[in-house]
């Protein structure tokens, strides 16, 4: 070992060395406090490993070390254990991992391999475009995320019809007062359509349990068979008040704060009749839900409804005296002053007529960073799709 | 207007598959063109059905396990096509065909519930071009795996007598894995990018994320190892292929019964 030229082996010895390393970093320093590296630290960080890397790639001449470093048998081991190492922690699931010196330190050399091969790349031809997108994009998006995580805020915010809130609160129900205010004009859920389902009464569970069946009741859908039972509806109200009469429950229309959906249902099975214009329902925070009995083992029931679209419209202040309208929902957040404004949640005990809605903000100064090599990346990736089948040609 | 459901998938499903077995048995005949034609025909059939299905779901065929095995017996021979017009193997449109019908003959048997709705989060233009470009590079992934099996059996295959070489697949094997990687890059990007959108960050080491980077680290080694010389079959490389190919359908199903992905999982819809 450790003869010139390098192999597999040494670079193996590397890694292997790495996680001793790391392992006795653990043992003395402990795990590693990524709030440390806030800014500006962590600028500072970043400027000191690029310029490493590029006094590294200006130095290769003279050190063997650097030009093993930005060879295949230094790559190969580093991302073998790397891979081995992420799984374990795809098993394990454990988040301390993110703060485990010999973690961090196999994505650290990565990192700054990456960096080297980068450097060493910067040539203009297709090929090594595709290398240098690739390599610089991975340095970037690693180096960025890594130690931009420090700088990341996400807060949740609360906020509630006609009153402007500027409070939020971290993950440890720390409260954060902001340089903007959000107030709820109006929040509104859009639901699928309400479905029926034959359960068991003892279990509660859908059945058939091993692929639970439904009967979608959408505009053209009426009747169809669950278990073998046939269900027909009669009506449907989508939005429904119960009136108790004097032995039976009845649903009316009601388009008001409150208002359930219920189904009239006729259930016969094998030609018997099992049920005769009963309704079912889901219930409300105003209204109990309402099942059926069909025998002592099964019930016809109305499940909650799920959401397809949740969005609230809001008004956003600003310290700096902007008046924004903006309807966010999942999927589409607001941009405001560096903040992205996410729909998280709202008051699921009052479901579609929920007067709270629950935000997330989020600001994360170096996601320009981030996606600056993440664009690379992308690039890179096209340009190796497109020259995949050139190599083959070169080699031979 | 016509209404295309899972009840329809039989007929289609068996139209597709005679296609592509036509294809195959003229390309064994060398008789490219209708192996080709034949091939595109049967491929073209089974996206009717998907784009069918897409229409009356109203929402991409992308969420369950059923739906995902669909998109992966499309692909099969879509990339079995692609490697068939470019290196001309002959067996290749077999291959992609037999694994095709083992997918098809699961949904068939064993369908999922094949459910109309989508949660919110799932409704964002990135979710179609993310699984589907995840499923192509699957499918890529998969011929290249073959492939290598076929080399690492060696001379135990026989085709006509004559023992099948091994060694002359390096440099197919090879591009089909870049071209793999080249999608897998891009799908987890998408995937990035999405997560931004949908759940205020890139990248939340997840498990279904963690596995997803352990697999890329893994291709990631296989494109890194040197070429073997010519003729010789580089036998080390191909168990990493495989092993990654394991490792992939890990990240593709086996984390829905990983227990540390039951704790609440982002990614993981299908199973409820
Ligand atoms: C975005 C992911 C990556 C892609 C697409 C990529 C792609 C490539 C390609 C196409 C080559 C040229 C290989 C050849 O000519 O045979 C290469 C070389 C190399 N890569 Fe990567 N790579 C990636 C990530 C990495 C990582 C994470 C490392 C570090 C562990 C690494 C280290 C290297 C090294 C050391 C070389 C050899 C450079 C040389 O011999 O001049 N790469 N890479």
């Amino acid at each position: 070992m450790w003869n010139k030229p390098w192999t597999y082996r040494e670079g193996t010895a590397i890694v292997a060395g790495l996680l001793v390393v790391g392992a006795m970093l653990q043992l003395t320093v402990g795990p590693i406090d990524w709030n440390l590296m806030a800014w500006p630290v962590n600028i500072i960080v970043a400027m000191v490993l690029t310029g490493a890397v590029v006094t590294g790639n200006v130095m290769r001449k003279r050190s063997y070390m650097l030009r093993f470093a930005s060879s295949r048998h230094a790559a190969v081991p580093v991302l073998i254990v790397t891979a081995v190492a992420t799984a374990i922690y795809g098993v394990t699931n454990m988040r301390e991992t993110l703060s485990c010196w010999p973690f961090v330190l196999l994505y650290l050399w990565m990192d700054i391999i990456v960096g080297l091969v980068t450097c060493k790349h910067l040539k203009p031809s297709l090929r090594n475009m595709c290398i240098t997108a690739s390599h610089a994009g991975l340095f970037i998006a690693l180096t960025a995320a890594t130690l931009g995580s420090a700088d990341m805020q996400r807060l949740k915010m609360q906020v509630n019809s006609d009153q402007p809130e500027w409070r939020a609160t971290d993950d440890n129900d720390k409260v954060h007062e902001l340089d903007l205010a959000i107030s709820l004009n109006h929040f509104t859920i859009d639901e699928y359509p309400p479905k029926l389902v034959v359960i068991d009464n003892e279990t509660g569970k859908t059945l058939p349990t091993d692929k639970p069946q439904s009967l979608v009741l959408e505009d053209s859908v009426t009747e169809g068979d669950i278990m073998g039972y046939h269900i027909k509806t009669k009506r449907l109200h989508d939005y429904a008040a119960q009136v108790a009469t004097k032995d039976t429950i009845n649903y009316v229309a009601w388009g008001y704060n409150g208002a359930t959906t219920a189904a009239l249902v006729d259930v016969t099975k094998g030609g018997k009749t099992l049920a005769s214009g009963e309704w079912v329902s889901n219930g409300s925070f105003m209204f109990p839900y309402k099942g059926l009995r069909l025998n002592d083992k099964h019930s016809l029931v109305m499940p909650e409804r799920e959401p397809k679209r949740y969005a609230s419209d809001v008004t956003i202040y600003t310290k700096s005296g902007l008046k924004e309208n903006a309807v966010i929902e999942v999927n589409k957040p607001y941009n405001i002053e560096g903040w992205k404004v996410y729909q998280l949640s709202y008051d699921e005990t009052m479901g579609r007529w929920s007067k709270t809605s629950v935000l997330e903000l989020v600001k994360d100064p170096w996601l320009p960073c981030v996606y600056t090599g993440i664009g690379l990346l992308i690039i890179g990736a096209i340009l190796m799709f497109l020259t995949a089948g050139r190599k083959e040609e070169d080699n031979k | 207007m016509i209404h295309i459901s899972w009840d329809n998938f039989l007929a289609f499903a068996l139209i597709s598959v005679a296609l592509w077995a036509l294809g195959a048995y003229c390309a064994w005949r060398d008789s490219r063109k209708a192996a080709l034609t034949s091939t595109i025909a049967g491929i073209a059939v089974f996206m009717a059905f998907i784009v069918g299905l897409w229409i009356s779901l109203e929402r991409p065929p992308l969420r369950t396990m059923g739906e995902t095995r669909l998109w992966y017996a499309f692909f099969l021979p879509v990339a079995g096509l692609a490697v068939y017009s470019r290196w001309r193997y002959k067996w290749i449109l077999s291959f992609s065909t037999l694994m095709s019908i083992v997918f098809i003959c699961v949904n068939i048997f064993k369908p999922d519930i094949h459910n109309k709705t989508l949660m919110p989060a799932l409704q964002s233009p990135w979710f179609a071009p993310h699984v589907i470009v995840y499923m192509f590079c699957y499918a890529i992934m998969g011929a290249a795996t073959l492939m290598a099996i076929a080399a690492l059996l060696g001379d135990k295959i026989k085709i006509k007598g004559k023992s099948f070489d091994g060694s002359l697949i390096q440099h197919p094997v090879n591009n089909l894995v870049n071209i793999g990687l080249a999608f897998m890059t891009l799908g987890m990007l998408m995937g990035a990018l999405w997560a931004k959108e949908a759940w205020g960050h890139y990248w939340a080491w997840d498990p279904k994320e963690t596995w997803a980077a352990a697999t890329w680290l893994l291709y990631l080694a296989y494109i890194h190892i040197g070429n073997a010389p010519q003729g010789t079959i580089p036998r080390k490389k191909y168990y990493l292929l495989i092993v990654a190919f394991l490792c992939l359908q890990m990240c593709w199903w086996g984390i829905n019964y990983l227990p540390s992905a039951q704790a609440g999982s982002v990614h993981t819809y299908s199973i409820s």
